[in-house]
C-alpha cells in the first residue's frame, strides 16, 4: 500500500494539561521521557494529582493546586491568545491546540521564536503549557509532552525513537509490544504490505503514524461567527411556540454546516435580543449529541426560564428580534459516542429534569454531591453543578486524623451560623491558646434566638490546619452540645467567636 | 382506595425502561412500621415538621435502590450523613436555592425524580400545591415535605429525642433515641408511634429497645409545633 501525497506540514501543538480532561500527550507520554521540573506525579488522567501523603496533610512540597473552576473558559482563553499568532488553530481536544506553523515561522523570524513568543503569552495567563513542534500532528504532539522542537527532517528519527505504548490503539501496541516490536522505529522498519496482512486496517494506521504520515491534514477551525446561525423577526415575535419552531430549524441548519465540515461543538450558545434591545445569551452542553429537536427543546426552558424570572420586565421588553445559535468551542467530530455525562448513570429523563431547572434558575443551581476526605464536615461534600464532571480532590479514604467521631450530623450549614454561649454566670465561655475553656458552658443562643439550656458538652477538640499556607491556614477548637430540647449541634470557636457548623437533629 | 397500578402510567413518563414499577418505594426496615404499606406509595405526599434526619432516613433506600433523589430547598442538607443511612450521592440532585417560582422547579425535579426532599421557601397556593400533587401523581414519584402541606396522606414527626454519650466536659455524641409520631388521611390515619435510634450508634437507623431508652429524654422539642402535638387520630 503506498503512500499519498507529500510529506505532512510542521504543525505546533500547545498542550495545557491542566486545562484538559484527558491530554492526549499526557496519555502518550511514555514513562522513559517524563516531564522534567518539581511537577507533582501524573495521574492516568494527565491531571496534576497530588499524592496521599500530601493529601493527608504530611508535607506541603512543591504542590501548588489550582483552582480548576471552568477550565472550559480558560482553555477558551488560551486558544483566543494563540489565535493572535496564527487565525487558523485547531482544537485537537479540550486542552489542546494545533496549528500549522509554517506561516508564522515565517513571520516572526523561525520556529522557536514563535514557540517561545506563545509560550510567553500563555504563561501571561497564568497557564502551565507546554509546545512542542515537528513534522505533522501525531509527532506534534509527542513533541510538546516533552516540550521539544524537532527540527525539520529530524520527525522520522524522533518517532523511531518513541515505544509503540505511545500509539492510539492501546490493543495493538500491547501486541506489537509483546511480538517485540518495542518501537516506532521498529514498526516502520517492516514492510507495510505484512503489518496490513497481519494487523489489518488498525495496522496500517499505526504504521502510517510510525513512518511519519499524518492521517489526516491539519483542519484549522474558521472564525467561530461563519457557524453562527440567526433568525431576526420583523415584527418582533412574542410568542414562544413560533420561537421554538424556528430554533429548531436553525439547529438543524447548523448541524448540517458543521457536519459538512467534519465538526462538532462542546456547546451550542443561545442568543436572544429583545425587542428593547436587551440581549441574553446562554451556553448549553451540546458535545454533539443534542438533536435539532433536543436544541429546540432547550430554547424553550431558556425563554421560559427568563419569563419567569422577570415578568414585568417581559412585558416591557415585548418580543424577540433575533434568535442566533452559535456552535461554541469548535472541534473535529471523531464520530465517538461517549457517555453524556461521564457516566453513563444519568438516564434522559433526570437529565432533561435537571436541565429544566438550570434553564429556569442556571447553571450552577443544579448541584450533584461528591463525598470527599477532609476534618470538617463541610469539606467532606462538596458540590458541582449538574453536567459537569469533578474528581475529588481530597482522597476519601485516607484517614484524618482530628474528624469529630461518630455520626455525621444531617444538618450542615453552608454558612456556620453565629451563636453565644454563656455561662452559669451569663458570661461568654472563652477558649484561651492552650484550649481550655473559661468556664463550663450554659447556655446557648443561635442566631440571636433565645438561649437554650445546656444538658451536656464535650471539647474543646483543636483543629489547626495548613498552619504553613497563610491563605487557607485555620484554627478552630470544637464542641458538641447538647440542649435541653434534645438537639446537638457541632459548635466552633473561631478567633473568639462562636459558631454553629452543623447540627444532629 | 388509591392504587397506583404498575400499567396505569402515561407513555411520555415511562421511568427507566425494562424496570417493573413497584406502588410502593422501599423504606429502611426500621421505618416500614410508621408508613402505611410498608414505604413510599407513589404519588403520595409526605411531611414532617422540619428537615432533619428523619427526612434524609425515609429517601434513604428508594435511593440505594436505584431511584433519583432531588433536594430542594434545603441548603444545609448532610449528605455525608445521608450516604451513611444508603443515599447514593451519584443519583441525587440539589437545588439549594429555589428562588421565588418554587412550584416550577419542584415540578420539574419531580418529573426526574422518583423522591423529591423538599422545603418550601413560602407557604404554597392552594392552586400551586393542587399543580404539584397532579405532577406527582403523573410521575409516580414520591414528595417528603419538611414543612406544612395541608393535605399530606402521611404526617411524621419527632416527638421526643434525646442523645446519648455526652457528659459534663467529656464523651461525644454516640447514638440519639427518638420517638417517632404518624398519623395522615385514609389508610394512614390511624397513628402509629415508634422508638427508634436515630441515629444508632453504627450511624444506621434501627427499631429501639424500650428497655433502652434513656431516662431523661425531654418530650415535645419544639414548642412552636406544640399545636401539631397531640393530634386526634381521626378514627
Amino acid at each position: 500500500m503506498t503512500t499519498a501525497g507529500t510529506r505532512p506540514e510542521r504543525v505546533f501543538v500547545l498542550c495545557c494539561p491542566e486545562l484538559s480532561c484527558s491530554t492526549v500527550a499526557s496519555r502518550r507520554a511514555p514513562a522513559s521521557f517524563a516531564v522534567a521540573g518539581p511537577r507533582g506525579p501524573e495521574g492516568p488522567s494527565g491531571r496534576v494529582t497530588p499524592t496521599a501523603g500530601s493529601v493527608a496533610g504530611g508535607g506541603s512540597g512543591g504542590l501548588v493546586f489550582t483552582p480548576r473552576e471552568n477550565t472550559a473558559q480558560s482553555f477558551e482563553r488560551v486558544v483566543a491568545v494563540v489565535i493572535g499568532f496564527c487565525p487558523r488553530v485547531e482544537v485537537v481536544e479540550p486542552g489542546v491546540c494545533a496549528f500549522a506553523v509554517r506561516g508564522p515561522a515565517r513571520y516572526f523570524g523561525g520556529e522557536t521564536v514563535v514557540a517561545a513568543k506563545v509560550a510567553a503569552a500563555v504563561a501571561g495567563l497564568g497557564v502551565d503549557a507546554r509546545a512542542g513542534i515537528a513534522d505533522g500532528l501525531f509527532a506534534a504532539l509527542l513533541a510538546a509532552g516533552s516540550g521539544q522542537i524537532v527540527p525539520a527532517g529530524g520527525t522520522t528519527e524522533f518517532l523511531a525513537r518513541q515505544p509503540v505504548s505511545v500509539l492510539d490503539d492501546a490493543d495493538l501496541s500491547e501486541l506489537l509490544h509483546r511480538l517485540g516490536i518495542r518501537t516506532l522505529g521498529d514498526l516502520a522498519a517492516l514492510p507495510v504490505r505484512d503489518v496490513v496482512s497481519r494487523f489489518g486496517a488498525a495496522g496500517e494506521r499505526a504504521h502510517r503514524q510510525a513512518s511519519g504520515w499524518d492521517a489526516r491534514p491539519l483542519a484549522g477551525a474558521p472564525p467561530p461567527d461563519d457557524l453562527s446561525v440567526a433568525q431576526e423577526f420583523d415584527p418582533p415575535e412574542a410568542n414562544a411556540e413560533p420561537l421554538v419552531f424556528t430554533a429548531k430549524a436553525l439547529a438543524e441548519q447548523m448541524h448540517a454546516t458543521l457536519r459538512a465540515k467534519g465538526l462538532t461543538c462542546v456547546r451550542v450558545q443561545v442568543q436572544v435580543k429583545w425587542e428593547d434591545g436587551r440581549e441574553n445569551s446562554r451556553l448549553w452542553r451540546h458535545d454533539g449529541f443534542l438533536s435539532a429537536v433536543q436544541v429546540a427543546d432547550r430554547v424553550r426552558w431558556q425563554l421560559d426560564g427568563w419569563r419567569t424570572k422577570e415578568p414585568e420586565e417581559e412585558r416591557e421588553a415585548g418580543g424577540i428580534t433575533l434568535l442566533r445559535l452559535t456552535p461554541d468551542q469548535v472541534v473535529r467530530a471523531t464520530g465517538q459516542q461517549l457517555a453524556l455525562w461521564g457516566e453513563a448513570v444519568i438516564t434522559d429523563r433526570v437529565a432533561r429534569a435537571a436541565m429544566r431547572v438550570q434553564a429556569l434558575l442556571g447553571h450552577q443551581a443544579v448541584l450533584r454531591p461528591l463525598l470527599e476526605g477532609g476534618r470538617n464536615v463541610d469539606e467532606q461534600v462538596t458540590h458541582r453543578p449538574f453536567g459537569e464532571n469533578e474528581e475529588p480532590s481530597r482522597a476519601k479514604d485516607q484517614p484524618w486524623p482530628g474528624r469529630i467521631p461518630g455520626a455525621a450530623p444531617a444538618a450542615v450549614f453552608p454558612e456556620p451560623r453565629d451563636a453565644a454561649v454563656t455561662d452559669r454566670g451569663g458570661r461568654p465561655v472563652t477558649v484561651s491558646g492552650r484550649c481550655e475553656v473559661s468556664a463550663p458552658p450554659q447556655t446557648l443562643a443561635v442566631d440571636g434566638g433565645p438561649p437554650r439550656e445546656i444538658t451536656g458538652w464535650a471539647g474543646p477538640w483543636p483543629l489547626a490546619e495548613r498552619w504553613w499556607d497563610p491563605d487557607s491556614a485555620s484554627r478552630r477548637a470544637r464542641f458538641q452540645l447538647v440542649t435541653e430540647d434534645g438537639r446537638a449541634w457541632l459548635a466552633a470557636v473561631r478567633g473568639g467567636r462562636w459558631r454553629i457548623e452543623a447540627g444532629y437533629w | 382506595m388509591p392504587t397506583v397500578l404498575p400499567g396505569a402510567r402515561g407513555q411520555s413518563e415511562v421511568p427507566a425502561p425494562g424496570v417493573p414499577e413497584a406502588a410502593v418505594l422501599p423504606v429502611m426496615p426500621a421505618l416500614r412500621d410508621l408508613l402505611p404499606r410498608g414505604g413510599l406509595v407513589r404519588g403520595t405526599v409526605v411531611t414532617m415538621p422540619e428537615f432533619g434526619l428523619l427526612s434524609l432516613a425515609l429517601a434513604a433506600r428508594a435511593s440505594a435502590d436505584g431511584a433519583w433523589c432531588g433536594v430542594a430547598g434545603i441548603s444545609e442538607a448532610g449528605i455525608l450523613a445521608a450516604a451513611g443511612l444508603g443515599l447514593d450521592p451519584e443519583r441525587t440532585l440539589l437545588v439549594p436555592d429555589l428562588g421565588s417560582a418554587w412550584p416550577q422547579v419542584v415540578a420539574s425535579l419531580l418529573d426526574g425524580c422518583e423522591v423529591v426532599l423538599l422545603r418550601p421557601p413560602s407557604r404554597p397556593s392552594a392552586q400551586a400545591r393542587q399543580r404539584l400533587e397532579a405532577t406527582l401523581r403523573r410521575g409516580h414519584g414520591v414528595l417528603l415535605v419538611a414543612g406544612d402541606w395541608p393535605g399530606a396522606q402521611v404526617r411524621l414527626r419527632v416527638a421526643a429525642q434525646g442523645w446519648t454519650g455526652l457528659g459534663a466536659g467529656h464523651g461525644r455524641l454516640r447514638a440519639c433515641c427518638a420517638q417517632v409520631i404518624a398519623d395522615g388521611r385514609g389508610e394512614a390515619a390511624h397513628a402509629r408511634t415508634c422508638w427508634l435510634w436515630l441515629p444508632a450508634e453504627d450511624g444506621s437507623v434501627a427499631i429501639a429497645d424500650p428497655a433502652e431508652i434513656p431516662g431523661q429524654i425531654i418530650t415535645d422539642p419544639a414548642p412552636d409545633a406544640a399545636p401539631a402535638l397531640k393530634v386526634v387520630n381521626g378514627q
